[in-house]
């Protein structure tokens, strides 16, 4: 198994540079977009477009801008913003706690309830309570996440004349009373989406493993149900649950950013889909990176869980 | 009377025929009313979407048609956004941008996911790696990154969220149809064919895929729905197209407007893209336990 994770470890430098190079001269391919252009207006002369052209390095050819940047990553340097030239790093660092928190606890909530709820129904299967769960699980698959997050917004204002907090960001370590009543709620919303689907995969791998002949077994030596439903049957469904945690933090890189647009949050994602618009490149080919080794450490992470939830599991 | 034997007793007129495809497709319905439901919601938008702009009883752009932010009423069912706009005329008018991204999107994805899917299936050795890893590759994106990635090559516009979201389908479907063509590669039929000298192409299109084939329509309906959602996300972030849509409806101005308390300038729009998808989330569903039992999820 080390010798896997190992191996695996050895390809990421590989992956990570296939990607830089992909997101590097995609994004100046001839007909995207030019950042120059966000800087001049009708005024600036071609002198001036050519010095700001300089000024972002963008002039010189571009197998030497690939070269100076890998060079400056390599040293740890990630550049400086076009917009403010900042460097990338601080402004990343300080939006950083904002995505995490929102990615734990989404993930926290839509894992919990999800499988808490599947293992509920699948033990009560067709039950009322297995059809009233269903019925939550196909609806929180159809509700847009941002509609949910809106309605969170827009109804209290109606019934209560109470809006929640919006905008402005507490450290969790200065006031966790404070940052949790901020994040809980949208987090929770943005994770029902999540917990629909987590729900819907543990109930039926739940049922199929309680068609197993073990399953027999245990009831039949005389195990309390507890025991049996969740050490052998939750125990032999965590590898499909596993992997669709690993795609939630993925597809909640999306949530984030539209958590963060819907109650003014000043986050990663937000600073990503601006940089985006304007063609940031230092801040994008740094996020690109970024998400790239996240995803991909993850994966490794759930690959490797495997073993210790199934010893039956080998790595070659 | 001698007693009767159960010759006699047996009815010897003719077999009851097999009820005809109409009655079948009946009786096939009324055991999933849920996915009816879907089918009818679906229609029901397309022909929202096709027939829109004659439908809508106003311009989905014209200005001041009444009071502005003016709440539901007769004349206005959905009432009107703070540019005197008709709601419900706006939303039928983005029934037509969402379906067609997402059926375009869907259309493109799932025939080349499945074609690949069943081919790696079928042929494996390097064609099944190639398609396995680069399924692996695009899974490893956030589908955001992905976005903007294609976004800055093919630049802003309809061709890039369209491109986004098949690729997304792409690989979603072929991992479940490569498994089911491997299973279907092994059947005896298939060694029956061999046996009578057909070319392997021959068997790949005229046997493999036609046992394969439900499996790509269930998919598509199940993957209709999250394409319309993740349409309506981009819409939403201002990403989206230039027309009327239900995703764009609900941000900026609009958005801010509804916090003041005119909720039903965000609120009509998002119940719009909750319906479609729930209908094909329904269908689906419906789909996928009337053709395939085993995918049950």
């Amino acid at each position: 198994m080390r010798q896997y994770a190992l191996r695996r470890l050895a390809y990421l430098p590989i992956i990570m540079v296939a990607v830089s190079l992909v997101t590097f001269f995609t994004l100046r391919l001839p007909w995207a977009t030019d950042p120059v252009l966000q800087y001049v207006n009708q005024n600036t002369t071609l002198e001036q477009e050519q010095e700001i052209r300089r000024e972002l390095g963008l002039d010189k050819p571009m197998l030497q801008q690939f070269a100076i940047w890998m060079g400056q990553v390599a040293r740890g340097d990630m550049g400086e913003t076009f917009r403010s030239n900042q460097p990338v790093w601080e402004e990343i660092k300080r939006r950083l706690p904002v995505n995490l928190e929102i990615l734990v606890l989404s993930v926290f909530f839509s894992t919990f309830f999800g499988v808490a709820f599947g293992v509920i129904t699948a033990v009560k299967q067709n039950s009322p309570v297995d059809y009233g769960f269903r019925v939550f699980a196909v609806f929180g698959q159809s509700i847009p996440d941002f509609f949910l997050l809106i309605l969170l917004i827009v109804l209290p204002s109606i019934w209560w004349n109470y809006s929640p907090p919006v905008g402005g960001h507490v450290s969790f370590f200065d006031d966790p009373w404070e940052n949790l009543r901020l994040y809980v709620p949208p987090t929770l919303l943005l994770g029902v989406g999540g917990a629909a689907a987590m729900m819907r995969l543990t109930r039926s791998t739940l049922l199929e493993v309680f068609r197993q002949d073990y399953m027999r077994t245990a009831r039949a030596k005389g195990l309390a149900g507890r025991a049996v439903v969740l050490d052998h049957g939750l125990r032999n469904s965590l590898i499909p649950i596993i992997t669709l945690i690993g795609g939630q933090v993925t597809a909640l890189f999306f949530g984030s950013l539209i958590l963060e647009q819907i109650f003014s949050i000043n986050g990663l994602g937000q600073f990503f889909l601006v940089s985006s618009i304007t063609a940031d490149f230092p801040v994008i080919q740094f996020l690109v990176l970024y998400t790239a080794l996240i995803v991909m450490l993850m994966n490794l992470a759930v690959d490797l869980s495997y073993a210790l939830i199934d010893p039956r599991v080998k790595y070659t | 009377m001698a007693a009767r034997t159960a010759a006699q007793a047996y009815s010897w007129g003719a077999v009851p025929r097999r009820p005809g495809p109409g009655r079948r497709l009946l009786r096939t319905a009324s055991q999933h009313p849920a996915g009816v439901f879907g089918l009818l919601v679906l229609v029901l938008f397309v022909f929202a979407g096709v027939f829109g702009p004659s439908l809508a009883p106003y311009d989905p752009d014209a200005l001041a048609v009444g009071t502005p932010l003016a709440g539901p009423s007769w004349s206005h069912p959905f009432g009107l956004n703070q540019n005197g706009q008709d709601i419900f005329s706006r939303i039928i008018a983005g029934a037509r941008i969402s379906l067609t991204i997402s059926a375009a999107a869907i259309f493109i994805g799932a025939t080349i996911g499945s074609f690949l899917g069943i081919l790696a299936g079928y042929y494996g050795r390097w064609i099944d790696y190639l398609v396995q890893r680069s399924g692996e590759a695009f899974a490893a994106f956030p589908s955001l990154v992905l976005y903007f990635m294609l976004r800055a090559a093919l630049g802003p516009g309809m061709k890039a969220i369209i491109a986004a979201i098949a690729i997304g389908a792409l690989f979603g479907g072929n991992r479940v149809l490569r498994g089911q063509t491997i299973i279907e590669r092994n059947q005896v039929y298939v060694e029956a064919a061999r046996a009578m000298g057909c070319s392997e192409w021959r068997i790949f299109f005229r046997h493999v895929m036609p046992n394969v084939l439900p499996l790509v329509i269930v998919l598509m309906s199940g993957a209709l729905g999250a394409a319309i959602l993740a349409e309506s996300a981009l819409a939403f972030l201002g990403l989206g197209v230039e027309e009327a849509s239900w995703g764009r409806d609900m941000s900026g101005s609009n958005l801010s407007i509804a916090r003041t308390g005119y909720w039903h300038v965000v609120v009509f729009p998002g119940l719009a893209i909750s319906l479609v998808v729930l209908g094909a989330n329904l269908l689906g569903d419906s789909l996928r336990d009337i053709w395939d039992p085993r995918l049950r999820r």
